[in-house]
């Protein structure tokens, strides 16, 4: 077991482990197949993925599909929007004064140290009850024309279902802006202190420093991160399905309880995300080693 | 890739900010620029917030009824202590979190090892635990051990509780151990190498006292996480204090008084353990 010692043949560990696995996948298939008697009906998959559509005949998507567009457009929403709230919060957090200190520094603290679950419920019920009505998102959705209503659905959600789309993703922002904040304050924190010392010596104001010489800088190494936290974000959006908002796990919950393919429906939603994730990690991962190449 | 959960914590001050320029009133400072100027104005700003929320309810037609949430703590009748829900939830959070702690301790341990062993079938059982952990959401993972795994192994609500979030953090757990063992300079296994100890004895003599301090600020980290994690198996009914305070809205409709108790729980007890975290991280960096 040193980690310091290579040698590649198949060795004793490697028989045991193999003969583990393959006990644990024996008793998982003799007591689904015999002891649950479970019938595999894998056919509900496709099924809920597309759908003829009545009046036209045509293929349309159906619930599965419909809830991983609406995840990937929560976690593109929610990114753009803690993107901006993790931006202003994370200038704070690495300003002189206090009062902008004390401020994001509570908040960073407030969000990381409740359960996401309990933040997302205490500020949908916050949201829902009084920033909604603020923004008055029906009135607006009822008055849009034709035109506005289809680019609404396609930007964002069907119009019916807009306001919740809202709710969802500002919880979302709010929690991952926290994380986000940490992020541009390291991004920030890691530019030399010369730079600073060299934009005052040729007599920029604190704010020209910042704008000029600190923060082009800061967002270059911030980006990688950044694209993490839309892997989280995807992730993370399956917590909204809670507060009723209409995604992926949503619908997987609501499709394995009126079908009743319990098992069909919850490993194939989980290699799903999976697969997104992985995805992503591996693209991420690719577009950074090239453009650490091209530097 | 930006995997971890939350981002190392770092020393929060303003090392890198523009040095102070010199002005022309140097020696006596403002008023408006002292501190405790900005302390009254981080508190005017809070106390603003929270009077706004508390007005938008009430003209929302909201009833604040914050005497209502103390005899959910606990009530003394004739002299004799009852525990309210909402300590019976905490308890039953406090007792997952144990067992969720001791089951990731043990497959932190035996990911870490297969990692770095040298057989390839337990370096691939490993790669392929980590990231189907770090790439899937936490709720379908529970949902899934839920739904899938607990009828096939028949246990309870409880324990699927238990070992979702001890394979969720046991991800996380074995980073940590790995880098504690890695972290162990590589003479020091040649040297106690030559002086021919076994390899059970290099672990135990050498390497695990270097290694598990260096360990124990990230593991009470994980130890944090969890305890937030726990809320999540609310969704799945085990009576823990989310699950608590879910019940006593749906009877009361008290939304915001008890999800803001409920967050204010948790809060202390993640906030003190933070502070724990702190004074490990301080005294290992004391060692060096």
């Amino acid at each position: 077991m040193n980690p310091y010692a290579k040698k590649r043949r198949l060795k004793p560990l490697d028989v045991v482990i193999l003969s583990v696995v393959a006990g644990v996948v024996a008793f998982f298939a003799y007591k689904v197949n015999s002891v649950l008697a479970y019938e595999w009906d894998w056919g509900v998959i496709p099924r809920y993925l597309l759908r003829r559509d009545e009046d036209t005949g045509s293929v349309a998507p159906n619930l599965l599909v419909l809830g991983l567009v609406t995840t990937v457009r929560l976690a593109i929403w929610s990114l753009v929007l803690s993107a901006i709230v993790g931006a202003v919060m994370g200038v704070m957090r690495t300003s002189r004064r206090l009062f902008p200190r004390l401020l994001s520094r509570a908040y960073v603290e407030l969000v990381r140290n409740t359960p996401p679950l309990v933040f997302i419920f205490v500020f949908y019920f916050f949201i829902s009850s009084q920033i909604m009505p603020l923004l008055g998102v029906d009135a607006l959705v009822t008055d849009a024309s034709p035109v506005t209503a289809t680019l609404i659905a396609w930007v964002a959600s069907p119009p019916k279902l807009l306001e919740n789309f809202i709710a969802g993703v500002i919880c979302l922002s709010l929690f991952s802006g926290a994380y986000v904040t940490e992020i541009v304050r390291a991004g920030i924190q890691s530019i030399p202190r010369a730079q600073i010392e060299a934009g005052a010596s040729i007599g920029l104001s604190r704010w020209k420093i910042m704008r000029l010489v600190v923060l082009p800088q800061a967002l270059q190494r911030v980006i990688p991160p950044l694209a993490g936290q839309f892997i989280i974000l995807i992730k993370d959006s399956s917590l909204v399905s809670l507060i009723s908002i209409q995604e992926l796990t949503f619908y997987a919950l609501d499709i394995a309880v009126s079908t009743t393919r319990v098992f069909e429906v919850w490993i194939f939603v989980g290699a799903l995300y999976f697969v997104i994730c992985y995805a992503c990690a591996l693209a991420f991962d690719w577009l950074e080693r090239r453009g650490r190449a091209y530097h | 890739m930006g995997r971890a959960l939350s981002p190392e914590p770092v020393a929060s001050d303003t090392r890198s900010a523009p040095a102070p320029a010199p002005r022309a009133t140097r020696g006596r400072t403002k008023w408006w620029r002292s501190r405790t100027f900005d302390v009254v104005q981080f508190v005017g700003l809070s106390g603003g917030l929270v009077w706004l929320t508390v007005r938008g309810a009430e003209a929302m037609g909201y009833n604040w009824q914050w005497y209502r949430i103390p005899r959910y703590f606990w009530r003394v009748i004739d002299g004799e202590l009852i525990w309210g829900p909402l300590m019976t939830g905490l308890a039953v959070t406090v007792e997952l979190s144990i067992y969720a702690m001791i089951l990731t301790l043990a497959i932190g341990l035996v990911t870490a090892l297969l990692r770095m062993s040298d057989s390839i079938s337990g370096q691939i059982l490993a790669k392929v635990y980590l990231e189907a952990i770090r790439n899937t959401p936490m709720l379908v993972q529970l949902l899934v051990f839920y739904f899938v795994i607990a009828p096939v192994i028949g246990i309870d609500r409880f324990w699927t509780g238990v070992l979702c979030l001890g394979v969720f953090e046991g991800a996380f757990a074995s980073e940590i151990i790995r880098a504690g063992i890695n972290s162990v300079p590589r003479g020091q296994w040649e040297a106690s190498a030559s002086i021919g100890l076994s390899r059970l004895h290099t672990y135990r003599l050498v390497v695990l006292p270097q290694a598990v301090p260096l360990m124990l600020p990230p593991m009470t980290g994980v130890l944090i996480n969890l305890i937030k994690h726990s809320a999540i198996v609310s969704v799945i009914a085990v009576f823990e204090l989310t699950t608590e305070g879910r019940n006593i809205i749906a009877e009361t409709f008290m939304s915001f008084e008890v999800w803001l108790t409920v967050a204010g729980v948790y809060l202390v007890i993640t906030c003190s353990l933070s502070v724990l975290v702190g004074y490990l991280e301080r005294r290992v960096a004391r060692k060096d």
